[in-house]
C-alpha cells in the first residue's frame, strides 16, 4: 500500500499543541487507508489523513486528483473499497444524522420552484441546532435573497445560498468542495473572509480547491493531493519552501540544451520562455551561463504553484524527503 | 405536517403545467367525451352509462398523469443536485423516499375529485353518496400502482429521458388501457393487449364500484400485482443507481 505517512513530507514543525488538543477533542476527521475505485480507475489510493478540530485545511490538487472523491467518502455519499473514516468520532452517516457536518458539494444544487427562504427554512429545521436566521443571512451574504425564486439567482448568489445551507445547522465541521467555482473575484474575497471568520469561531473548515491562491491565503494547513494520494502536507509556506527554492526563467530557443542541468527539478516552456525550478539557483545559473547567454533573465522565489507542480511531477513516483 | 412533505407539495403547487395537465385537461375531456358519446345515446339510461364510463376513464387518466407527473420530479431533483443536498442533511433517506411516495399519492386526489365533481355537476352523473366516496377511494388507493411506476421511471432515467418516457407511458397506458376509447370497441387482438395494461384494470376498479358492485377480485389482484412489480423495480433501481456522477 502506498501513501502511508512514511513517504509523505510532513512539515508540521514540532508536534506543538496538536497532541494536547487531540486528547481533549476528537479529531474533526480521521481517514486511514481510504481506497476508492471507479471501475478500473483508482480514485483514492490508501489515503491517510487526520485533521484536528478547529483547523482550516485545504485539499489542494489538480482536477481529477481525488479531492471530490475524498469529500464524498467523508460525507458517506459513496462506499469506499477499503479504509476507515471517522468524522468527529462518528461514522460518516452518523455524523450527518447528528447534524455535526455541513457541506457544500461540487454537484450539489437547489430545488426548482422554491424560494430561497423556504429552502433555508427546511434545512434549518432538519438540524438539531439551527444557526439563528438573521445572523446566518448576514454571514452567508444572502441579504435580500430570501424571497427570491431559486431560478432567479446568479451563479455567485447560488453558491452563497449553498453556503447558507451548509451553515444552517451551525455544524462544527464544514466541508467545502470547490466552493468558489462560480464566484467572481469580489465574491471569492468575501467568501474567504467569511471562512476565516468561521475558523476564528472554532469551526473546522476543510475545503477542496485547485486555486493555489485560496489555499495560500486561507488555510493554515495545505494537503496536496495527486493521484488519490497525499504528496505533501504542511503550511503553505512549508510546502513552498519544501521544494525547489527558486524559479529561473529566460528566453531561449528550442535548440537550447536544458537537460542535465544541476539542481533543476522541473522545466516548463511557455512560448519562448523557459522556466526552471531549482533547489540551488547559483549552481544552476553557473551551469547555464557557461553554456550561453540568458536573455530576459528572471530569478524569483517559487510560488505555491511552482511548488505544487514540482511536487506533483516528482511526487508521483519518487517520494520526497520529509522536511522538518 | 412533515416539513419536507409540505415543502415538496408547495413546490408542485407552483407548477401551472402540472395543474393544467393533471386536473384541467382530464376535466375538459370528461365534458368533451360525454357530450360526443353521451349525445349518441337515445335514452337517459344510455346517456348515464356513457357519462359514468367516461367519468371513470378520465378519473383514471388524470390520476395516472398526476402520479407519473409527481414522481418524475425525482429525476429533476437528482439532476439539479437537490437529492444529494438532502443526503448531507440530517434527514433519513427512508423519509425522503416516503415523502416522494406520499407526494405522488396525495397529488392524484385533486384530479380524481375534480373529474368526479365535473361528472356530477356538469354531466349530471347520478350515484349514491356511498358510491361516490367508494369510487374516489378505490381509484385513489389503486393509483399507488402508478406512483410506483413513476418512481421506477424517475429513478431509472435522467431528467430529459424521464420527461419523454412519462409522456409516452402516459399515452400508451391511456390508449391501450381503453381510457380514451373503451375496450369494448377494440378488435380482439388489441383487447388482449388492453388486458395486459395496468391502466385497464385500474379503471375497471372504478367501473365496478360505480356500477354498484364491489371491485372484482380479478381487478384488485391485477392492480396489486402491478404495484408490487413496479415497486420492486423502483427499489432495485434505487439501490443500484448511484445518486450522481462523480469526477475528481
Amino acid at each position: 500500500m502506498s501513501g502511508g505517512t512514511g513517504d509523505v513530507p510532513h512539515y508540521l514543525r514540532s508536534g506543538r499543541s496538536d497532541h494536547a488538543e487531540r486528547v481533549t477533542r476528537p479529531p474533526a476527521l480521521e481517514i486511514s487507508g481510504l481506497t476508492v475505485r471507479y471501475g478500473d480507475t483508482l480514485a483514492v489510493d490508501g489515503l491517510d489523513l487526520a485533521i484536528p478540530a478547529g483547523s482550516t485545511v485545504a485539499l489542494l490538487g489538480p482536477n481529477g486528483a481525488g479531492k471530490s472523491t475524498i469529500v464524498n467518502a467523508v460525507l458517506g455519499l459513496l462506499n469506499p473499497e477499503s479504509g476507515a473514516i471517522r468524522v468527529l468520532g462518528r461514522s460518516p452517516r452518523d455524523a450527518i444524522r447528528a447534524g455535526t457536518v455541513g457541506a457544500m458539494l461540487q454537484h450539489g444544487g437547489l430545488p426548482s420552484e422554491a424560494r430561497v427562504g423556504e429552502v433555508l427554512d427546511l434545512v434549518r429545521r432538519a438540524f438539531p441546532q439551527a444557526w439563528p436566521l438573521d445572523d446566518l443571512v448576514v454571514t452567508a451574504g444572502i441579504e435580500g435573497l430570501l424571497a427570491r425564486p431559486v431560478e432567479a439567482l446568479s451563479g455567485g448568489q447560488r453558491q452563497r445560498v449553498l453556503l447558507a445551507l451548509a451553515l444552517a445547522g451551525a455544524p462544527p465541521l464544514l466541508l467545502l468542495d470547490e466552493p468558489t467555482s462560480a464566484m467572481d473575484v469580489e465574491g471569492r474575497r468575501a467568501f474567504w473572509t467569511t471562512m476565516r471568520g468561521l475558523a476564528d469561531r472554532g469551526h473546522t473548515v476543510v475545503f477542496a480547491t485547485h486555486h493555489l491562491d485560496e489555499a495560500d491565503a486561507v488555510a493554515d494547513r495545505v494537503v496536496v493531493i495527486a493521484d488519490g494520494r497525499v504528496i505533501a502536507d504542511g503550511s503553505a509556506a512549508d510546502v513552498k519552501s519544501g521544494v525547489a527554492g527558486r524559479t529561473i526563467s529566460f528566453t531561449a530557443s528550442v535548440e537550447r540544451r536544458l537537460d542535465g542541468l544541476p539542481a533543476v527539478s522541473g522545466v516548463t516552456w511557455q512560448g519562448g520562455t523557459v522556466s526552471l525550478a531549482t533547489s540551488d539557483a547559483a549552481v544552476t545559473l553557473r551551469a547555464l551561463l557557461s553554456d550561453g547567454g540568458l536573455p530576459d533573465l528572471e530569478v524569483r522565489g517559487a510560488s505555491l504553484e511552482d511548488a505544487v507542480l514540482s511536487l506533483i511531477s516528482t511526487g508521483r513516483n519518487t517520494p520526497i524527503g520529509a522536511v522538518r | 405536517m412533515n416539513p419536507l412533505l409540505a415543502f415538496q407539495l408547495r413546490r408542485i403547487g407552483r407548477n401551472r403545467q402540472y395543474l393544467i395537465f393533471t386536473v384541467l385537461l382530464p376535466a375538459l375531456f370528461t365534458v368533451f367525451f360525454t357530450e360526443i358519446f353521451g349525445g349518441l345515446a337515445t335514452t337517459p339510461a344510455g346517456f348515464q352509462r356513457e357519462a359514468v364510463q367516461y367519468m371513470v376513464s378520465m378519473m383514471a387518466y388524470g390520476a395516472i398523469g398526476a402520479a407519473l407527473g409527481a414522481t418524475i420530479r425525482i429525476s429533476f431533483d437528482r439532476a439539479s443536485g437537490w437529492q444529494r443536498q438532502l443526503r448531507v442533511m440530517p434527514v433519513a433517506q427512508a423519509q425522503v423516499f416516503a415523502v416522494d411516495v406520499a407526494v405522488g399519492a396525495l397529488l392524484t386526489l385533486p384530479s380524481l375529485v375534480t373529474v368526479a365533481l365535473v361528472g356530477r355537476f356538469v354531466n349530471d352523473v347520478q350515484l349514491g353518496l356511498g358510491t361516490w366516496v367508494a369510487m374516489v377511494g378505490v381509484l385513489w388507493a389503486g393509483s399507488i400502482a402508478f406512483v410506483a411506476l413513476g418512481l421506477f421511471i424517475g429513478l431509472s432515467l435522467d431528467e430529459r429521458a424521464a420527461g419523454g418516457a412519462m409522456s409516452f407511458v402516459g399515452v400508451v397506458l391511456a390508449l391501450l388501457g381503453g381510457l380514451l376509447a373503451p375496450v369494448e370497441v377494440f378488435p380482439g387482438s388489441l383487447r388482449t393487449v388492453a388486458h395486459a395494461m395496468p391502466s385497464y384494470w385500474y379503471a375497471q376498479l372504478g367501473r365496478d364500484v360505480a356500477g354498484g358492485a364491489g371491485p372484482a377480485v380479478e381487478a384488485v389482484l391485477a392492480v396489486l400485482a402491478f404495484t408490487a412489480g413496479f415497486a420492486a423495480l423502483a427499489v432495485l433501481v434505487a439501490r443500484r443507481r448511484p445518486l450522481y456522477a462523480v469526477a475528481g
